[in-house]
């Protein structure tokens, strides 16, 4: 089925702020604000605003070169084709499964908050059962996505610009003290810096959205490259005057902590009193459903896509008799979001989330470089100015922001990133073990994975009687014997089938 | 070569089982189900590299496990 380009240039602006403005500004400048930069967020706030237009100068000429369904897998497929594809689908599906875990959990903050302001016994009652609430939302969130609801996104963007606007315009009367909101000029203060701009990014990265709609905005070449412009600087400039207003109301030397209220319905509530921090629970609360409902569906299409290509089992691809869409991806995926949600992690879901768009970003920024080697004649209605040094801007500053946090020594940075490393391990196996068709492949990989159990079952048995307390040394050292043995298994009954 | 094949198939199912085991505990040490991670003495600070170690032990496990199980029926 061919695609209808009916949208114009407000259509993809619309678009684009839609992916962007959402839950995560309710949830991420708490953590950032109280426990990581204080008032010079709003720097690195404007350093990922830096970054994300860099990269939509790549994802401005890819979508236009490549006007078609898919956006990031599409594009690292036609630049490097295989693993690396399947890898930026692959993280472009946790980035996703981690922002949906987290819109759940801010769907809980956030009635709690609502609660809070007429009925402070009811909040109590649902945060002793967030648990519950998490599921409840994501069951009946596969059902409306199963069932193929569509979400109003030109009204939910507007209410959002609306209630933001009255915010900004009501802290006209209050005396907006400046504070220090430019980082201090040291080792450490630096690290903090790009350790915050790394937890804030994913305020931006929805913005991709206007990329996956490229296929039905008319005149993709001139109107995507424009409208990624457009939101990118309204966002920042958005993002940016909220943030100013928030921190200048509650200044973090007033012993707020941000624990009993997020920095931004404190704000609401401290400018607009009751009625703000009503509109801003509901806004919050809306941002999530909305957010958890999208997320569930770009899930269900990049897992639907990877299978199709032969990436991952068919019946990914399975469509519901009745509603037409994957009903089996969908619910797979929901199961992860219910997962980390009930986990309860803000700061190690916000981190995640971070960064598995990072390292997209990244691919995309390498797809762009390649795509102007291995096709120079490939007709680019829109070209990323200053070639090769936008690309190349992009990549660096999103290794700077994977690595910065983990120097930081942020446990939750740390359990982040190494869970994702975690993950893209799994990916490659999970990749070549789908890839292999030949005996003789199978049987190289089978001898790979063999050597890993033995040289684990060999470090598990000499590790042992340093790290492991004296009850646990007798299984420990059973466990690494087992691996022992079958990985010797795996190498000797393929190394005859190789032979 | 029956042999070969019964002890594949033992140490698979064996090697499977503690791929499974080491997924749970896990999956009990980061939702702390139990208090597991005061069980284990497991600091806050370690906690994400015992996670990698026993997710990435469990995935290799569980495939090596598969394979050997696998071993009876590429034969038969």
């Amino acid at each position: 089925m061919g695609n209808e380009r009916n949208l114009g240039l407000f259509s993809a602006v619309m678009i684009g702020l839609s992916g962007a403005i959402g839950f995560e500004i309710f949830v991420l400048l708490n953590y950032a604000y109280f426990d990581l930069a204080g008032p010079s967020m709003i720097s690195a706030l404007l350093f990922c605003g830096i970054i994300n237009l860099v990269t939509m100068f790549s994802y401005s000429e890819l979508s236009a070169a490549i006007p078609e369904v898919g956006g990031e897998y599409t594009y690292t497929k036609v630049a490097f084709g295989g693993f690396i594809s399947f890898m930026a689908g692959c993280l472009r599906w946790l980035a996703s499964v981690f922002g949906g875990a987290l819109a759940a959990l801010v769907f809980v903050n956030q009635l709690g908050v609502l609660f809070s302001v007429f009925a402070p016994s009811i909040q109590d009652l649902v945060l002793v059962n967030a648990f519950l609430l998490i599921i409840g939302l994501v069951v009946i969130l596969i059902i409306l996505t199963i069932r193929g609801v569509q979400e109003a996104t030109t009204l939910v963007v507007g209410g959002f610009l609306a209630i933001f606007i009255i915010f900004l315009a009501m802290s006209v009367s209050y005396t907006l003290t400046p504070q220090n909101i430019v980082p201090v000029a040291s080792g450490n203060g630096i690290v903090v810096f790009f350790a915050t701009a790394a937890y804030l990014f994913p305020m931006f990265v929805g913005m991709r959205a206007l990329v996956a709609g490229a296929p039905n905005i008319k005149n993709p070449g001139k109107n995507v490259p424009r409208a990624l412009m457009i939101t990118t600087v309204l966002l920042t400039v958005v993002y940016l005057a909220v943030a100013y207003v928030a921190v200048s109301v509650v200044p973090v030397s007033a012993g707020v902590t941000g624990n009993e209220l997020p920095l931004l319905n404190l704000a609401a509530s401290t400018i607009m009193g009751p009625i703000g921090a009503i509109l801003f629970a509901l806004a919050g609360i809306f941002a999530s459903v909305s957010s958890v409902g999208t997320a569930m569906s770009v899930q269900s299409s990049i897992l639907g896509g990877m299978s199709r290509d032969g990436y991952l089992p068919d019946a990914l691809q399975k469509v519901h008799k009745r509603f037409g869409t994957r009903y089996i991806a969908i619910i797979g995926s929901s199961l992860f979001v219910i997962f980390f949600g009930t986990s309860g992690a803000v700061e190690f879901l916000g981190y995640a989330a971070s960064f598995g768009s990072l390292l997209v970003f990244a691919l995309v920024n390498m797809s762009l470089i390649q795509l102007r080697r291995k096709m120079p004649r490939l007709d680019r209605p829109f070209k990323a100015p200053l070639y090769p040094f936008t690309p190349l801007a992009g990549i660096v500053m999103s290794v700077l922001l994977l690595v910065f946090p983990v120097i930081l020594r942020d446990v939750n940075a740390e359990s982040a990133l190494l869970s994702s490393l975690g993950m893209v391990a799994i990916v490659m196996v999970t990749y070549y073990l789908r890839m292999v068709k030949r005996e003789i492949d199978f049987n190289r990989l089978r001898a790979a994975v063999g050597g890993i159990c033995l040289g684990a079952g060999i470090a598990l048995i000499v590790l042992t009687p340093s790290i492991a307390p004296v009850s646990m040394f007798i299984p420990m050292v059973l466990v690494g014997i087992v691996s022992i043995i079958a990985g010797m298994l795996n190498i000797v009954l393929s190394a005859r089938k190789i032979d | 070569m029956e042999n070969r094949r019964i002890l594949s198939a033992i140490f698979g199912i064996t090697q499977g089982a503690l791929g499974v085991l080491s997924a749970v505990l896990a999956v009990m040490l980061f939702l702390n189900i139990l208090e597991v991670q005061a069980v284990f003495n497991v600091p806050s600070e370690l906690l994400p590299l015992c996670l990698l170690v026993l997710v990435l032990f469990s995935v290799f496990s569980l495939v090596s496990g598969f394979f050997l199980i696998s071993e009876r029926w590429r034969q038969t």
